[in-house]
């Protein structure tokens, strides 16, 4: 594929990551200051699954681990390729850092779907 | 500050040596000499070459900062050894290595043969794709000012090779375009009269291509001719992604022609007086 | 290839050059210290998501890692990450700007002294950089005294 266009993705999923990472320190980072909640019972347990049951952080929360994974990702894929390596590595570089970012995908989604489907009590 | 820039006196060179048939690393030798105001590096090497040091390499050639060959790095900087005055640069101690991050041929020697390559890569002339224009042309081609302006700064590369000495990329990346080429790829694309985006797009919309560039902009502080090949880049970037998008600079092929009987109707207005003798 | 060709010697700074390669202006070292940065936030990440997967195995696993991280060891990495973010965020919005060739100026004839695309947008540069200095203490002064 072009180059452009995957630095392209790179830049656009920027502001997705601004709001949604920003939103994200609010509530986990400054509760005390935006909610009047200590950090304690932020990141308490049953909080934690109570604003992990709504549809909105459900998906919000996809949206920023796939914007900040890929952003993140490529930068690392980047870095990675510009050190002196033959074209066999740099697509071994290629092709990890995808499985390592579907891994990661993968297992951050499902966390947070088993905290949006998650029955307090049992 | 002054006293330092311009009182002659004795300064101490540290060069690196390096011969390709004795030496398995470079190692660094000192020599003193007298400096007199106004005197280059370059004048500096020559001197030392023939009262010291006879077997000391170097490559130049012009010494007025217009072939690009007597790129070193000076003080810590690369910088053209003919263009640096040695007072100017203040310190007691001048130290003079070759260019890094090319192979060092002999002592003050880079091989600059990958900043030729790469700029070769780029295809660095206008491409015009009516061919039929090409063989039995019809017009001549006009530029205004305005859009002359648009690339006319990225011309003046000596391809001396200082920014690739001074881009962290191509610290590690040998593969990386390098500024050099980068920039004179924006100067082909922006040029009115070039219609070979797509063409060039194969060469430098790759990994080792312009995206590798952080912007550190190193490369616009070293360069001797005020090309700014940072600038070069970030405009190809913007050139890049507009294009891929589709919102490209439409070109159309011969935009403005000026036909060929204006152009020998031209010629014989302006034609010189007839000779007197 | 002639085998008697002397061999020239490797000249290439390698990652050190990343690092330093002479005396430049401090863009340079903005460019270390987004990678820098970048390179911590994308390892805390991949991090973060295995370490907040520990809630899959119940409260108290979770309450467990909620009070390790309530340690003055962890608030201190925490805001070291805090400053990361912003750094690189910030840096980021100058380079998100100036890579698509904003506030750069426009091409001209080189005329000595020159002119550069660096020095140009100089003043964006300080202007963010100060407002991501402002950001880090207070940012910091709210984690550290709630």
């Amino acid at each position: 594929m072009r180059e452009t266009r995957l630095w392209s993705v790179h830049l656009l999923v920027i502001p997705i990551i601004v709001v949604l990472l920003g939103a994200h320190f609010a509530v986990m980072h400054y509760a005390p200051v935006f909610y009047g909640v200590s950090i304690e019972e932020a990141r308490n347990f049953e909080t934690m699954i109570e604003r992990g049951r709504s549809v909105a952080q459900l998906v919000l929360y996809i949206l920023l681990l796939a914007a900040a994974l890929y952003h993140g990702l490529y930068g690392l894929r980047g870095i990675l390729r510009e050190l002196t390596l033959t074209p066999g590595l740099g697509k071994i570089v290629d092709t990890s850092i995808i499985l390592l970012g579907l891994f990661i995908f993968a297992l951050g989604a499902y966390v947070t779907w088993w905290t949006f489907s998650f029955k307090i009590g049992g | 500050m002054s006293d330092k820039t311009n009182t002659p006196r004795e300064i101490t060179f540290r060069v690196r040596r390096f011969d390709p048939d004795t030496d398995s690393a470079p190692h660094w030798s000192e020599y003193r000499q007298h400096v007199h105001d106004g005197m280059t590096v370059l004048e500096a090497l020559h001197q030392l070459k023939a009262e010291q040091e006879p077997t000391l390499s170097w490559r130049s050639s012009c010494r007025m900062g217009v072939c690009g060959s007597c790129g070193m790095f000076i003080n810590e900087l690369p910088q053209l050894a003919c263009q640096t005055q040695v007072l100017h640069l203040g310190t007691d101690v001048v130290s003079i290595a070759p260019l890094p991050n090319y192979d060092n041929v002999k002592d003050l020697v880079p091989d600059l043969a990958p900043l030729i390559e790469k700029h070769a890569a780029i295809k660095p002339y206008i491409i015009y794709t009516d061919q039929i224009e090409i063989d039995s042309p019809t017009g001549e081609f006009l530029q205004t000012p305005e859009e002359r302006e648009a690339f006319s700064q990225f011309t003046h590369c000596i391809k001396c090779g200082l920014c690739l000495a001074a881009c962290p990329t191509v610290a590690t990346d040998p593969l990386f375009l390098g500024p050099q080429a980068l920039a004179q790829a924006y100067r082909y694309t922006a040029d009115n009269r070039d219609c070979g985006m797509k063409e060039r797009i194969e060469a430098i919309d790759i990994f080792h291509g312009p995206y590798q560039c952080h912007f550190a902009g190193a490369c616009s502080q070293a360069c001797p001719k005020g090309v700014d090949p940072a600038f070069g880049i970030q405009l190809l970037k913007r050139a890049l992604v507009l294009d891929s998008i589709g919102f490209g600079k439409k070109k159309s092929l011969l935009a403005k022609v000026m036909p060929l009987a204006d152009v020998v109707k031209a010629i014989e207005e302006f034609a010189p007086p007839p000779r007197t003798v | 290839m002639n085998s008697n060709k002397p061999t020239a010697y490797n000249n290439r700074l390698g990652v050190k050059g990343w690092v330093y390669a002479g005396r430049y202006t401090f863009e340079r070292y903005l460019y270390l210290g987004h990678r820098l940065s970048g390179l911590g936030l994308i390892a805390y990440m991949v991090l973060h998501i295995v370490e907040t997967a520990n809630r899959m195995r119940g409260e108290e696993a979770w309450a467990a890692l909620m009070t390790l991280f309530a340690s003055p060891l962890f608030r201190v990495i925490e805001y070291l990450l805090f400053a990361a973010a912003v750094f690189h965020a910030m840096n980021g919005v100058r380079l998100l700007l100036t890579e698509l060739g904003f506030f750069l100026g426009k091409p001209r004839e080189p005329v000595y002294p020159y002119s550069s695309s660096i020095k140009r947008h100089r003043p964006l540069t300080y202007i963010i950089m100060a407002l991501a200095g402002l950001i880090i203490i207070l940012g910091g002064s709210s984690l550290f005294f709630p």
